[in-house]
């Protein structure tokens, strides 16, 4: 029997040191049992991996197979026009959306709102390549789609880097929303009038200036933030 | 086998009880609520015959049997035949996390490592009560393989009769029934500030003690062994909680579970317990130790009665039961319960404190046991939890922990043997 001389309690004779203080057990009467099995295994216990790749396999495989049947059909059957295409498209974009979640969940967020940011664009220029039209693709698809990539970045990149409250995640998606409207108005101004001229986004603009002066006031102020959390807490 | 008992383990289903709702929402992928009873038994365990066992006792316990699945509503248990679980070979890390369909989708597992025979169950299917039931006929069914006789009483199950039906019975649904629903009072309380380990991790420290020592000291504070080591937890978090130097002190409040089958007769094994807080509030003052036994004797007297408990349950079988909640997407309820959990009800408590008492075995068996060990399994937050249980003469007392630090567990077995209780201590931390 081994005491710790630090606490008082009694020791296993496998234990080099007590588990409470981490004093060294010197007992010259009782050296340390090295032989002995100790109280609790030392084989550390993984989870089985969890096989995502199940369901990986079956969304690539429906996926792959509509877009493959409809390129097919289009090209020997049903000949009238690109159709397939927008098909294509779609499975291809929906399968970039399930890659953080079913193929490769460690992709960081960042990189698959990228990706998705992307697969949207593709599927604008799918489009365009239809409909040509009057560079609608590079005057207004890409810098709109750009711009939500960016906003939603950012939100991500607050999210997930800086400690943020309710109200400070609520004070920053407002200004994006201020920010994405305003920018929609003036990419669509731009390519139809060619002058900017803010109409409906002024308004959003307006509101949302005014909710995130409030809420930024609300959390510079801590009486202020009390009372908010106290009248309207659920 | 008897045709009744066939049938219901195959047709049926069965809800998830009220307790049980909460559990599969707060799975992650590093947490499940998971806990674990291990017996020591006097020899070496034989797996192949643990293994036997378990074949012939599983199918005794339909509710154990089980999968987790997803409705619409409500997620709900239903019966399992794929083949296992298996016994396996301990490990050093308790009560990892249990993915629904890992393991051929079972939610209770059966270890073994030298001496030691350990069920761990996801909590959804049970509370420490039904799960001992499992445990211990279990053992008396390996026992009997070996060649012991032991007879069908005192917590083993006759594997030979089918299920009672008032052992699969939601019993909350029975009992509640409180014309007031009290309303809870939430406070945040005092929250341990320690090192988190590495994912994989559960830091163990156990402590057996002699119950006769144990019973003369609380004896001496006139209190309960319940009541006592309460009160020594208490104490080792006020003292914790002075070490670190806050600003601002908080109450130290001790989630601790309590069968609800003393107060209301029921034969169910599964979840039937609810929660009771005793609090000590270090802003009123300093606590002597006597007056911490005090305080929580008293609490304990008021609250954990009949009456009480009944309202108790009843608040949380209303809220269940509200005709908006019901029908609200379960997606949307994993959401809700989750943030309230998070915001409310794991922020009221300090530390959890659970107390299966004196464990009732067959006389027969005894000879060949040594005793149990509960483990409260891993803490949602970094924090210790506390399991303690007793059989015959000793009593040990668990400790599960996520943090690096050991100051609370040293702070409560300090307390003792200066109580004049010598403790000895056994650990899985590396040392
Ligand atoms: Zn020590």
């Amino acid at each position: 029997m081994s005491y710790c001389v630090n606490c008082g309690v009694e020791l296993d004779n496998t234990a080099h040191s007590c588990p409470l203080c981490h004093t060294e057990i010197n007992n010259p009467k009782q050296p340390i049992d090295l032989t002995s099995p100790t109280p609790y295994p030392r084989k550390k216990g993984e989870l089985e991996v969890l096989k995502k790749r199940d369901s990986a396999i079956v969304t690539s495989v429906v996926l792959g197979s509509t877009a493959l049947s409809c390129g097919l059909l289009n090209l020997f059957v049903f000949q009238n026009g690109r159709w397939s295409l927008y098909i294509i498209g779609a499975c291809l974009l929906l399968w970039i959306f399930c890659i953080p979640i079913l193929i490769y969940s460690k992709l960081p967020i960042f990189i698959s709102i990228f990706l998705d940011g992307i697969a949207a664009a593709m599927y604008c220029g799918i489009i365009a390549y239809q409909y040509p039209g009057k560079g609608w693709y590079q005057n207004l698809a890409i810098p709109i789609i750009l711009l939500t990539t960016i906003l939603i970045e950012i939100f991500a990149i607050y999210l997930k880097m800086f400690k943020n409250s309710i109200l400070s995640r609520a004070c920053l998606f407002f200004a994006e929303v201020a920010v994405l409207c305003s920018g929609i108005e003036i990419f669509i101004d731009l390519y139809i009038k060619h002058n900017v001229s803010l109409s409906w986004s002024a308004v959003v603009l307006t509101c949302c200036s005014i909710i995130v002066v409030t809420l930024t006031t609300i959390i510079k102020q801590t009486r202020l933030r009390n009372e908010v959390r106290r009248r309207a807490h659920f | 086998m008897p045709k009744s008992h066939k049938k219901s383990t195959k047709d049926s289903w069965f809800e998830l009880d009220l307790s049980a709702t909460v559990y599969p929402t707060l799975q992650r992928r590093s947490f499940s609520s998971v806990y674990r009873i291990s017996a020591l038994l006097k020899e070496k365990v034989k797996p192949d015959l643990l293994q036997k066992a378990l074949e012939m006792t599983l199918p005794r316990f339909p509710t154990f049997k089980v999968a987790l699945r997803k409705g619409i509503f409500w997620r709900y248990l239903e019966p399992n035949n794929r083949p296992g679980p298996w016994v396996e070979q301990d490990i050093i890390n308790p009560c990892m996390p249990m993915p629904f369909h890992a393991n051929n989708h079972y939610l209770i597992r059966v270890y073994y490592y030298e001496n030691r025979i350990s069920l761990e169950v996801f909590h959804s299917l049970s509370d420490g009560t039904g799960a001992l039931y499992l445990l211990r006929t279990l053992i008396a069914v390996y026992l009997r393989l070996q060649g012991y006789t032991i007879p069908n009483q005192n917590g083993v199950l006759d594997i030979n009769q089918p299920p009672d039906p008032e052992e699969l019975e939601d019993a909350y649904k029975r009992y509640a029934t409180s014309k007031v629903r009290p309303p809870r009072k939430q406070e945040k309380a005092y929250r341990l500030h320690g090192t988190l380990e590495p994912f994989y991790t559960l830091n163990i420290i156990c402590g057996i003690i002699s119950v006769d020592t144990l019973l003369n000291v609380a004896k001496k504070y006139k209190v309960t062994i319940t009541e006592y080591l309460n009160s020594v937890l208490i104490y080792a978090l006020i003292q914790q909680q002075k070490s670190e130097n806050h600003r601002k002190e908080r109450p130290i409040k001790i989630a601790m579970p309590v069968s609800l089958r003393r107060f209301f007769p029921s034969k169910t094994l599964r979840n039937f317990i609810t929660m009771v807080y005793p609090t000590i509030d270090p802003r009123l003052g300093d606590y002597t130790f006597e007056e911490i036994v005090t305080q929580v004797h008293y609490y304990m007297r008021y609250h954990i009665n009949g009456k009480f408990l009944n309202a108790d349950i009843t608040t949380n079988a209303m809220t269940k039961s509200h005709p908006v909640i019901r029908i609200v997407p379960l997606f949307i309820k994993d959401l809700t319960v989750r943030s309230f959990y998070k915001r409310v009800q794991d922020l009221q408590s300090s530390a959890g404190l659970t107390n299966l008492g004196t464990i009732d075995i067959p006389e027969e068996m005894r000879e060949h046991l040594i005793r149990f060990d509960v483990l409260m399994g891993q803490p949602f937050s970094p924090r210790t939890n506390c399991a303690i249980a007793s059989l015959g003469n000793i009593l040990t007392i668990n400790f599960a922990s996520s943090i690096v630090e050991t100051s609370v567990e040293k702070f409560f077995f300090t307390k003792l043997v200066r109580d004049g209780v010598p403790v000895k201590i056994e650990t899985n931390r590396n040392n």
